[in-house]
């Protein structure tokens, strides 16, 4: 007949080898999740920034849906991240944007100086003129980026999403559809509109 | 606007952005990558917070039980039973609570004395006889 200290070994004995497991099934979930968010960091990041013209506010919303990714989402397989992230992603933007647009309402009824919030005090340091000599391929190339992200922006905001979401993230239909929570013929018909729009804007340029 | 134009205007675009991405300044990597650690290390307490709760119940239940036999095991009232399992003690209790048992042990006890007595007295005569 067992004692109740064999009985506590035997149980200590099953907590022993199950620790590990979960030790070692957290490790490869963290390792997943790392791996997807490094892999799409930057193209989101330059994303928002299109969308928001501030740095440290599209650091602030890519952050933010990191988060809640993290928070409310990973436990799905991670074939839904993507998607999903984006979709926080946009949600994060827009409600950026509507915040700014109450504060500018609310600015423009207070008294004293206005201040616009897309023209914030600039470093002395941006100004400063690079020593190194500019390659002019590299211009070019600045001043194309510069002028695309100006036509992304006057771009309605579902059209914009489904330009950058199918062809700077080069999601299918079907993954865009679930980012924008809407159907593949929506996703169809904005994108089809967003370039046709790009195009009329920056087609003499390119 | 022909499909070929739309796709070279499409390769364009996505070649531009790319490179921003590619060019991004090291000092805005840097906090996108402490970003995403923030966010991975949260997500790492929080997925060991879940699987201790799913976990934590099992556990809890196995210590009940083991607990549960301790002091069952433990208690006077276990004891009893492993008594009266044995039967041993029970009986000599009844053989020395028995009235004949004791009224034997009396009747030669006081045999012991008288013989004791008589034994005395013959080793010893009188010395006033």
């Amino acid at each position: 007949m067992s004692t109740p200290m064999d009985t506590l070994n035997t149980a200590c004995m099953v907590w022993d080898s199950l620790a590990p497991a979960v030790k070692g099934a957290v490790l490869e979930y963290t390792r997943e999740l790392e791996k997807f968010l490094a892999e799409i960091e930057r193209r989101a990041f330059r994303m928002a920034q299109v969308a928001l013209r501030d740095s440290d506010d599209a650091l602030d919303v890519v952050q933010d849906a990191m988060i809640k990714l993290t928070r409310s989402y990973a436990s799905r397989p991670s074939a839904e991240w993507r998607p999903l992230f984006y979709r926080i992603l946009e949600n994060g933007i827009r409600d950026l944007q509507r915040r700014r647009t109450v504060r500018k309402r609310v600015m423009t009824w207070l008294p004293g100086p206005k201040e616009d919030p897309d023209n914030e005090a600039q470093d002395p340091l941006d100004n400063v003129a690079d020593a190194a000599p500019a390659i002019p391929e590299k211009l070019m190339q600045a001043e194309a980026m510069q002028r695309l992200e100006e036509s992304l922006r006057a771009l309605p905001a579902r059209q914009r999403e489904a330009f950058m979401l199918r062809n700077f993230e080069g999601m299918d239909v079907a993954e865009t559809a679930r980012a924008m929570a809407c159907s593949e013929g929506s996703v169809k018909t904005h994108y089809s509109r967003a370039v046709h729009a790009l195009r009329e804007q920056l087609g003499e340029v390119w | 606007m022909s499909e070929q134009h739309s796709d070279a205007f499409e390769a364009r675009t996505r070649a531009l952005f790319q490179d921003s991405v590619d060019n991004l300044d090291f000092a805005m990597r840097s906090r996108l990558t402490q970003a995403r650690h923030a966010a991975v290390e949260a997500a790492g307490r929080r997925a060991w917070y879940l699987r201790w709760t799913i976990w934590t119940p099992a556990v809890g239940v196995t210590a009940a039980a083991v607990l549960g036999v301790a002091l069952w095991v433990g208690s006077p009232l276990g004891q009893h039973a492993t008594i009266a399992d044995g039967q041993s003690n029970f009986e000599d209790l009844e053989l020395v609570a028995s009235s004949e048992g004791s009224g034997d042990t009396m009747e030669m006890l006081q045999d012991d004395i008288d013989f004791y007595d008589f034994a005395d007295k013959a080793a010893s005569p009188d010395p006033a006889a």
